[in-house]
C-alpha cells in the first residue's frame, strides 16, 4: 500500500484529510518530534497517525502543519474540506 | 544600508526552520539568510536509494520552492561564504563561495545573529585521497559527482561503519555493485551497539553479498588519476581477514567518517569553540545577540547533563524553533531527548537518549536477535532510563523517549520493559 490515509474531523479546523506516502516515508520521525500527539511509527519504521488514526484530531493546525513541513522527504500530505492539498504546496 | 533585525548564516534545516519561526511571529522584522548552497534542500534524502537511482525525480530534493523566500520577505543571498564577524560593530563579511564570485568584501550588519553554518564531510586522511573516484555524501554537489561515479564503477569500498556507510552500502548493493566495507571497529557501530545488535546489522549486509572487513584500514590507495583498488591492512596483529594486508579492486570510495566545522572566522570573532560552536541550553554563544543551532552547535544538553555536538536533521530544525523563539524574547531552554534513525537491507535502526553504556548500568533487552526485532534500554545507576537501541522495533522510540523525558523509574517495571508484546504507552501516561 502506497498511501494510507486518515480523516480528520477537528472543529474549527481547515484540514479534513491527512496522507502518508509509505513509499516516500524514511522513519526520520521528525513528524514524531514536532506532534507526538499525532505521529508514532509502525513495525516497518513508517510514520502512522497514533492509535490506527484515533490521534487525527489531537494537533491544532498549525502544529499538523508544522509535522508535515518537517518531514525531509514530504511524505505527509495535507487536505483541506475542499480535497485541495494544502501541503505540499 | 539598515542592519537586519535578524541574520542567519547558514541556509540548511537550522538556519531555515529558524527564518520560518521568526517570519510567524514577526511579521515585518528583516530577516536574511547567507547560504554557500542554492536554497533549502534535504539532506537527508541525498543518501536515499530512491533518490540516487533516480526513482523519485531530482527536484523533490528541494524542501522550499525560490518564491517561498520573496513570499515570507527572507533575503536569502546564496553562493556566498561569511567569512568575517565583527561583534562590536555588529557586522558580517562575505565573500564569493565556490559558485559565485558576487558579494565579496560586502558587509552586512545586524541586531541577532545566527550561526547555523553546519559542518563539512571529514576528508579522508591518506595519501591520494583526491583521485576521482573517492567521493562524499554531504551536499548536493558531491552527491552529484558520486551518481556519475556509481555509473562508471563495478566494485566498491564504504570507509566507516556509521549510519552513512551503512545506507551508502545499500545503495551501492541495489545499483549492482561490488560492495566491501572496511572499518576501524570490531563491529558495526563501534561502541554505540552492542555485538548482539551489530551481528544483526553484520548478518543482513553479508547477506546480501556485502563482504566486511574488521579491524582494518586502508593503508595505501592505487590508480594513476582515478581509484583503481586500495591496500587494506588490519589494525590488530591478530587480524584474520586480511592476514596482513590484502589488495581490493575499486574504482569507487565513499568515505563516511565524520564531520569537521570550519569554525576559523567565528574563533577570531572571539567566540568560544571546541568542535562545535559553545553555546548554553538557550543556543547562546558567549557573545550578547549571537546563537547557534543544528550540526555546528556544542551545547548544554539538558536531557544528557553535558556538552554535546550532534549531527542530526531533527535537532536542527528543533533547535532552530527554540533559537527563533529566544531571538523573538520567548527565552525557553532546548530540551529534547536526541535520536537518530536509519533505515536498509530490511532493516530499520534507531538510537536515542544516550547510549554509551557504563559498568554501573543495567540493560534491559526486550525482544532479542532471534525473533528480529530487538532493543537494549538502558538504565542508569538512579533506576531512570537515559538511552535505548532499537533494531526493528523503532515503533518504541517515541515512548521511551518520553519515559527518558520525564525520570521514569523503572523498578518494578522491569518485566513490563522486557516484554516485546507489552504496549510501553501505558507507562508513559502512568503517573509515579
Amino acid at each position: 500500500m502506497a498511501t494510507q490515509e486518515y480523516a480528520r474531523n477537528k472543529e474549527g479546523s481547515n484540514i479534513s484529510k491527512i496522507v502518508v506516502d509509505r513509499d516516500l516515508c524514511i522513519g526520520a520521525a521528525s513528524c514524531i518530534a514536532v506532534s507526538g500527539e499525532t505521529w508514532e511509527l509502525d513495525n516497518e519504521n513508517k510514520a502512522v497517525v497514533v492509535s490506527a488514526g484515533a490521534g487525527a484530531n489531537a494537533a491544532d493546525d498549525a502544529t499538523l502543519l508544522m509535522s508535515a513541513e518537517s518531514c525531509p522527504t514530504k511524505a505527509i500530505l495535507l487536505f483541506d474540506k475542499e480535497g485541495k492539498q494544502v501541503f505540499p504546496k | 544600508m539598515q542592519p537586519y533585525k535578524y541574520l542567519i548564516i547558514g541556509g540548511g534545516a537550522a538556519g531555515t526552520t529558524t527564518a520560518e519561526t521568526l517570519r510567524q511571529t514577526d511579521k515585518e522584522g528583516s530577516i536574511a539568510i547567507v547560504s554557500d548552497e542554492p536554497r533549502y534542500y534535504s539532506r537527508i534524502m541525498l543518501s536515499k536509494p530512491n533518490f540516487f537511482l533516480g526513482k523519485i525525480p531530482f527536484d523533490s530534493v528541494w524542501l522550499r520552492q525560490k518564491e517561498w523566500y520573496t513570499e515570507n520577505k527572507i533575503d536569502f543571498i546564496e553562493g556566498v561564504l561569511a567569512t568575517k564577524l565583527d561583534t562590536k560593530s555588529k557586522s558580517v563579511t562575505l565573500s564569493g563561495g565556490p559558485d559565485a564570485s558576487v558579494g565579496t568584501g560586502k558587509i552586512l550588519q545586524y541586531e541577532k545573529l545566527l550561526l547555523a553554518t553546519g559542518g563539512e564531510a571529514r576528508q579522508w586522511p591518506i595519501t591520494g585521497a583526491d583521485k576521482k573516484g573517492i567521493c562524499y555524501v554531504r551536499d548536493l554537489s558531491q552527491v552529484n559527482e558520486l551518481i556519475e561515479n556509481i555509473k562508471t564503477s563495478k566494485q566498491a569500498i564504504a570507509v566507516g561503519s556509521g549510519f552513512v556507510g551503512f545506507e551508502m552500502c545499500e545503495m551501492m548493493k541495489l545499483a549492482g555493485l561490488e560492495v566491501t566495507m572496511v572499518m576501524r571497529e570490531p563491529y558495526f557501530w563501534y561502541p554505540l551497539l552492542d555485538i548482539e545488535s551489530a551481528k544483526m546489522i553484520e548478518n543482513a549486509l553479508e547477506k546480501e553479498g556485502v563482504k566486511i572487513l574488521r579491524e582494518a584500514e586502508v593503508s595505501e590507495i592505487l590508480g594513476n588519476e582515478r581509484i583503481e583498488g586500495v591496500i587494506v591492512k588490519g589494525t590488530q596483529p591478530s587480524h584474520e581477514a586480511t592476514a596482513g594486508q590484502a589488495k581490493i579492486d575499486c574504482q569507487l570510495a565513499i568515505i563516511g567518517i565524520g564531520l569537521i566545522c570550519n569554525l576559523d572566522w567565528i574563533k577570531e570573532a572571539g567566540i568560544e569553540t571546541n568542535k562545535g560552536i559553545l553555546a548554553n541550553e538557550y543556543l547562546e554563544t558567549n557573545i550578547p545577540d549571537i546563537y547557534t543551532a543544528g550540526d555546528v552547535a556544542e551545547f548544554t544538553d539538558l536531557i544528557l547533563g553535558e556538552k554535546v555536538q550532534l549531527g542530526n536533521w531533527v535537532n536542527a530544525q528543533m533547535q532552530g524553533r527554540t533559537v527563533a523563539n529566544n531571538m523573538l524574547g520567548n527565552r525557553k531552554p532546548f530540551k529534547m531527548v536526541s535520536f537518530y534513525t536509519a533505515i536498509g537491507f530490511g532493516l530499520n535502526i534507531a538510537m536515542s537518549g544516550d547510549v554509551r553504556v557504563k559498568p554501573e548500568y543495567k540493560i534491559i533487552k526486550r525482544g532479542s536477535p532471534e525473533i528480529n526485532s530487538f532493543a537494549r534500554i538502558i538504565v542508569d545507576e538512579k533506576d531512570e532510563i537515559i538511552g535505548a537501541t532499537f533494531i526493528n522495533r523503532s515503533k518504541d522510540m517515541a515512548t521511551i523517549n518520553k519515559l527518558i523525558e520525564s525520570n521514569f523509574k523503572v523498578s518494578g517495571h522491569e518485566s513490563e520493559l522486557s516484554d516485546p508484546n507489552f504496549d510501553l504507552k501505558s507507562l508513559s501516561s502512568h503517573p509515579q
